[in-house]
């Protein structure tokens, strides 16, 4: 019983274990493995691992809405006693309490990209010893100046939002409001979560076009479901006639900026946050002073910068 | 460990499919799987056979253990259940709404479970009254109940309870955390609902030859329909451990669950053409599941290659099940 599945849990340890028990090992858990932001971050983290000399254990859950099978990850890590934890959350209220089982066994916790509910952690009485991550609510402003300039202050906007409750998709939301605030021109005729995801970006924004003919601009809060509303505009047919705004610069999207099937982005640069996780995780193990936010730098894309 | 139930006598004219031997030697395999597991990552690694790590898998396979339950029943009866997840997220929106009200903790948790009793009994419903089979009556109710959780709480997650509720997943008895008593309580009754009632015997009835079982007088109908509201209340009753856990109840919650706790009872044991199979054997099943996954986070296996092991460990479950089957006919 079992045979095969023996067999490879046998062959996959040679793979996973560690080499050395004098280094120090540090565990990144991520979001989701399925988007090139998270390897991004992975390949950050992987290559300051290699050069501070640390153990590096990455995992993530099959899904990234699964923030139960996260918090499993988070218990099994505490259990395999790594030194410090560093945590991209798929739910910033509900990590929380695996946070706090973290420090009850005293292990070191930096959280990466999405923040946890400050009111949350407070109220659980959970500590965290930094946040590494973009300015959310500037990247969101940032866009949401560029739409002012290149509208000249008219535009019938589209949202498409993160999944509901995700600190960062909610802060890039606010950001982007607070820009057009000033501008009466501009309407948000629809405003919808696709879940980060591209298909849900595609058929979500198709919807949209239906209910509302006459949007000219879509912006949507990660590239994922930015590409997906590209195909769907191009499927109704009006490419090149309504704005696309993204976020996080991933290749596809300077492709389509490229192209000009998208207009702008907002770069983040998630290997820099990788490797800022895996210094910061390892100064605090240690018991260094670090931090306690570490802004990694943003910026907007446009066809004018996107092949620097 | 429970008792056999393949060995009760059956009510009705329902025939006995396979002798009780092949199921008592395929659930001694399981259990020979669960311990060869343990053996060898306690081997592998120097993380796995402690206390606190052994507490840790119980309280993290509670869940799915728990709606795997309702599966059984289901499954046993010939059916399957697809719509648990979306009930597990219905449920505890339900819940956590109540208890933000300021409900009673207790009237909350029983209010959860009445309500996915009966999105369960309409699966049960519309199988029954409808002659829908149950892959598309479940199927359309994964869609249906999804969508109302997140109708009621417009997307957003619920969060924040008090410690009396919360206490169900922090509290620790003896040191044992709180779920695995609430999981072995739930466990218990179902094994006494399943040997010793005549509901029980009919489900296995039913999953074994359906039209002796109504031709012998039983009433298929009310019996299956009560099969699926079982289902609908241990995803509500899962629902209460995971929102007690995460401290909050996502609408988005518990999606793919039901794949969880099919593989669960299918490693168990049972098969999926219903009549023969014990919750003994799914709740080994769930074991497995949850030690695999604990035990591959221990070793720092790629996420990626988790996902190949636990696939290979359900098909492999499957193909001794055939094995054993031909071997017997």
């Amino acid at each position: 019983m079992l045979a095969g599945a023996l067999l490879a849990a046998g062959a996959a340890c040679n793979r996973g274990a560690p080499s050395d028990d004098a280094r120090p090992r540090i565990a990144l858990v991520l979001k989701t493995l399925n988007s090139p932001f998270f390897i991004e971050m992975q390949r950050g983290a992987v290559e300051a691992a290699n050069r501070l000399q640390v153990d590096l254990v990455v995992q993530a859950a099959e899904r990234e809405i699964d923030v139960e099978k996260q918090m499993q990850i988070i218990e099994n890590l505490i259990q395999a006693r790594v030194s410090a934890l560093a945590v991209t959350p798929s739910g910033s209220r509900e990590v929380v309490p695996a946070v706090g089982k973290a420090n009850q066994a005293n292990i070191p916790v930096v959280i990466v990209d999405t923040r946890l509910d400050t009111a949350t952690a407070q109220q659980a009485g959970v500590k965290t010893v930094s946040f590494v991550g973009s300015d959310n609510y500037r990247g969101g402003q940032l866009i949401g100046e560029y739409l002012v300039k290149a509208s000249g202050g008219r535009a019938r906007v589209a949202l498409l939002e993160g999944i509901p409750g995700h600190e960062t998709g909610d802060s890039r939301v606010r950001g982007f409001r607070e820009a057009i605030k000033g501008s009466p021109g501009i309407t948000i005729a629809a405003s919808q979560p696709a879940n980060w995801e591209r298909d849900q970006g595609f058929t979500v924004f198709q919807n949209m076009l239906q209910a509302n003919p006459d949007l000219d601009t879509v912006f949507a809060c990660n590239d994922m479901m930015a590409l997906g509303a590209i195909e769907a505009i191009a499927a109704a047919g009006r490419t090149g006639k309504i704005r696309v705004l993204g976020f996080d610069a991933v290749d596809d999207a300077r492709k389509a900026i490229a192209a000009g099937t998208m207009e702008a982005t907002v770069a983040q640069f998630p290997s820099e946050m990788g490797r800022i996780a895996v210094e910061t995780a390892l100064k605090a193990m240690k018991g260094e002073s670090v931090p306690a936010d570490v802004t990694v730098r943003i910026g907007l894309v446009t066809r004018e910068n996107v092949n620097e | 460990m429970p008792s056999d139930v393949a060995e009760q006598p059956r009510a009705g004219a329902a025939p006995r499919s396979r002798p009780p031997v092949a199921s008592r030697a395929r659930r001694l395999g399981t259990l020979a799987g669960l311990v060869g597991l343990c053996l060898l990552l306690w081997i592998l690694t120097p993380h796995f056979l402690t206390t606190s790590n052994l507490l840790n898998v119980l309280e993290q396979t509670a869940i799915n253990a728990v709606i795997a339950v309702g599966m059984t029943f289901v499954i046993l009866s010939g059916g399957i259940d697809l719509s648990v997840g979306s009930l597990v997220a219905l449920a505890g929106v339900v819940l956590a709404t109540l208890l933000h009200a300021d409900t009673p903790v207790v009237v909350a948790i029983l209010s959860a479970i009445a309500a996915g009793a009966l999105f369960g009994s309409l699966n049960g419903l519309a199988i029954t009254w409808g002659r829908l089979p149950p892959f598309i009556a479940t199927l359309g109710m994964m869609s249906v109940a999804r969508g109302c959780a997140l109708l009621f709480t417009d997307g957003r997650p619920v969060s924040g309870f008090e410690p009396a509720f919360r206490a169900l997943a922090t509290a620790r008895v003896i040191g044992i955390p709180a779920p695995v008593f609430l999981t072995a309580a739930v466990y218990l009754a179902a094994q006494f609902v399943l040997s010793e009632t005549r509901f029980g015997r009919y489900v296995y009835a039913i999953g074994g030859n359906e039209e002796a079982t109504r031709l012998s007088g039983v009433s298929i109908r009310l019996h299956k329909t009560a099969v699926y509201a079982v289902s609908g209340a241990t995803s509500a009753l899962a629902a209460v451990l995971l929102t007690a856990r995460l401290n909050s109840a996502q609408p988005i919650a518990g999606m793919m669950y039901e794949l969880d706790a099919i593989a669960a009872v299918v490693i168990g044991g049972t098969s999926l053409m219903g009549g023969e199979g014990t919750l003994g054997g799914t709740l080994i099943g769930a074991l497995i599941m949850g030690v695999l996954r604990n035990g591959l986070n221990l070793l720092g296996v790629s996420s990626f290659m988790q996902q190949v092991v636990i696939g290979l460990v359900i098909v492999g479950a499957v193909l001794i099940d055939t094995v054993l089957k031909s071997r017997k006919t």
